[in-house]
């Protein structure tokens, strides 16, 4: 027989998790109703869209290009910046004060997202690629910066004693204690970084960083739907190669040893 | 030359770690450090190259001109120019992982290279020559070139004896180098360590009365962060039951064990 008092613990959050979805749902307008409408709207716009416009395609590879360039830079410059950062927020190898500061402008960066400093830069170096390269670079801090203070703060101490207890200065602590121990680290998470800055290179297309954001957008705003259509086949093509490449190469390097 | 003078240390809530720990070591002797869990063997070698600061004691060392120098007072400076000259073989090998065995050999003359050729691993040929020299002298030249992480653990010591021999140090220290070996690896450790200390004192901290009573040619027995012995390493089963106290049977059980499955 049904007890209520059997199911109490779990009907009674039930209960409250469905009211405050549906007012919520309520409060935002979000509704199955409109969800369905704009399912419709969706699939018929996207018919509207078929096919796609294939004489546009060898123009937009020189942009879709750029937006692979502006990634992979912010990516090379963000990595290089983030182990900098790392190595100053490491409790084990900095001053604390010089840690403090440091995981505070870390923690800073991550609270921003990359279009609002992306929104920031275009005010000050214009439309174009370098302030996509600068936001993904910044953005990258953000991540790459903590994850890899964290690993190096897990390093043994030991590892780092045995070079101080020959003698060795800081920077030989560094390079020879602490790098060679991370770089597993430095390269998977940087692989990993390149495919969100991706993704990230096109959106930040759309808001003034070029590339073949740029072109989705604005095939969108001048009405060219078949065009649109073109662009987003180049984006899913590029951000699908670009996971492909990257397990690949993690393949290959953890075959080498590399990742061990 | 080393002098040991007075070295204390106390914990917050007034336990003694160390207690008046003092004793003289020169070139020839090979002093082994025995004593049981927590007495203060450790500590008492970390003190020796400045790797733990005592609360009051002096730790004089001298330099290839005969200059001394109080480990305990000198700056971070002088401490690392010091260290270059003080050989440590750590308990479990700490080593770099991913670098190669003769990387990990060189790593002991970081301190007496140019810092800026150094992060280059800007290393001469004439050095890795002499590295090579050492990891030939453990009989490892074989597997120089193989990632560290790689090695098995008797390996990976050798490797560490590479690097005391290749750093030419005028003191050498080992910390419990044989603890984590079979009894075959450890006695080849101990005989690749006792002829270094022809040309250096050194000092180890052992676990093993059996290794020291065989190979060391001084034993100072540590409890409760005081010497309770200083002398000859052939130690009575009296004096080993002060030493170890209730441990002793554990140990000889362990010795028993080890010499069974050697043989």
């Amino acid at each position: 027989m049904f007890s209520f008092k059997r199911y109490r613990k779990f009907i009674l959050p039930l209960i409250i998790l469905l009211t405050v979805t549906e007012g919520a749902a309520v409060i935002c307008g979000a509704t199955f109703g409109k969800l369905f409408e704009g399912l419709y709207r969706g699939i018929a716009f996207f018919g509207n869209m078929y096919p796609p416009d294939w004489s546009a395609f060898s123009e937009m590879l020189e942009p879709a290009l750029q937006s692979i360039v502006i990634a992979f830079l912010g990516t090379v410059f963000g990595a290089l910046m983030s182990i900098v950062f790392a190595l100053l927020a490491a409790s084990n190898l900095s001053h604390p004060w010089v840690r403090a500061v440091t995981r505070f402008l870390i923690g800073l960066e991550r609270s921003i997202p990359e279009i609002v400093i992306l929104i920031l830069l275009v005010a000050a170096f214009g439309l174009g690629a370098m302030p996509g390269v600068v936001a993904l670079s910044l953005g990258c801090i953000g991540m790459l910066g903590k994850l890899l203070a964290d690993i190096i703060e897990e390093i043994d101490p030991l590892m780092i004693e045995s070079i101080e207890s020959v003698g060795g200065n800081k920077l030989q602590v560094i390079v020879f204690g602490v790098l060679p121990q991370i770089i597993p680290n430095i390269i998977s998470y940087t692989l990993f970084r390149f495919e969100i800055n991706i993704r990230l290179s096109v959106l930040l297309g759309a808001v003034g960083a070029g590339g073949v954001g740029y072109e989705l957008d604005y095939s969108f705003g001048m009405l060219q739907y078949h065009r649109a259509f073109t662009a987003m086949i180049i984006i899913i093509a590029m951000v699908f190669g670009t996971e492909q490449f990257s397990y690949y190469l993690r393949k290959k390097l953890k075959m080498e040893g590399a990742l061990k | 030359m080393l002098e040991v003078k007075n070295l204390t240390k106390t914990l917050p809530n007034g336990r003694k770690l160390l207690d008046g720990i003092s004793f003289k070591v020169k070139k020839g002797e090979f002093v082994g450090i025995l004593g049981s869990s927590g007495a203060g063997k450790t500590l008492t070698l970390r003190c020796l190259n400045g790797l733990l600061k005592p609360d009051s004691g002096s730790v004089i060392i001298r330099d290839e001109l005969d200059r001394p120098f109080d480990i305990c007072k000198i700056n971070k400076r002088e401490l690392r120019r010091v260290r270059q000259k003080i050989g440590v073989i750590f308990q479990g090998y700490h080593l770099v992982k991913r670098l190669s065995a003769l990387e990990n050999v060189m790593i002991g003359k970081l301190g007496q290279i140019n810092t800026f050729r150094s992060l280059f691993y800007g290393f001469t040929d004439a050095e890795a020559e002499q590295a090579l020299k050492a990891l030939d002298k453990v009989k490892m030249s074989q597997l120089a070139g193989s990632m560290t992480g790689n090695l098995s653990g008797g390996e990976m010591q050798r490797v560490a004896i590479a690097r005391a021999i290749f750093q030419s140090p005028t003191l050498l220290l080992a910390d419990e180098p044989i603890s984590n070996l079979d009894p075959s690896n450890a006695k080849t450790i101990m005989k690749m360590i006792k002829p270094l200390s022809e040309h250096m004192p050194v000092i180890g901290v052992f676990h093993q009365p059996e290794m020291t009573a065989k190979y060391c040619t001084r034993v100072i027995a540590i409890k409760e962060g005081q010497i309770i012995y200083d002398g000859d390493p052939k130690l009575s089963n009296k004096r080993l039951e002060e030493i170890y106290g209730e441990e002793l049977e554990l140990i000889e059980q362990q010795e028993h064990l080890l010499a069974a499955i050697a043989k």
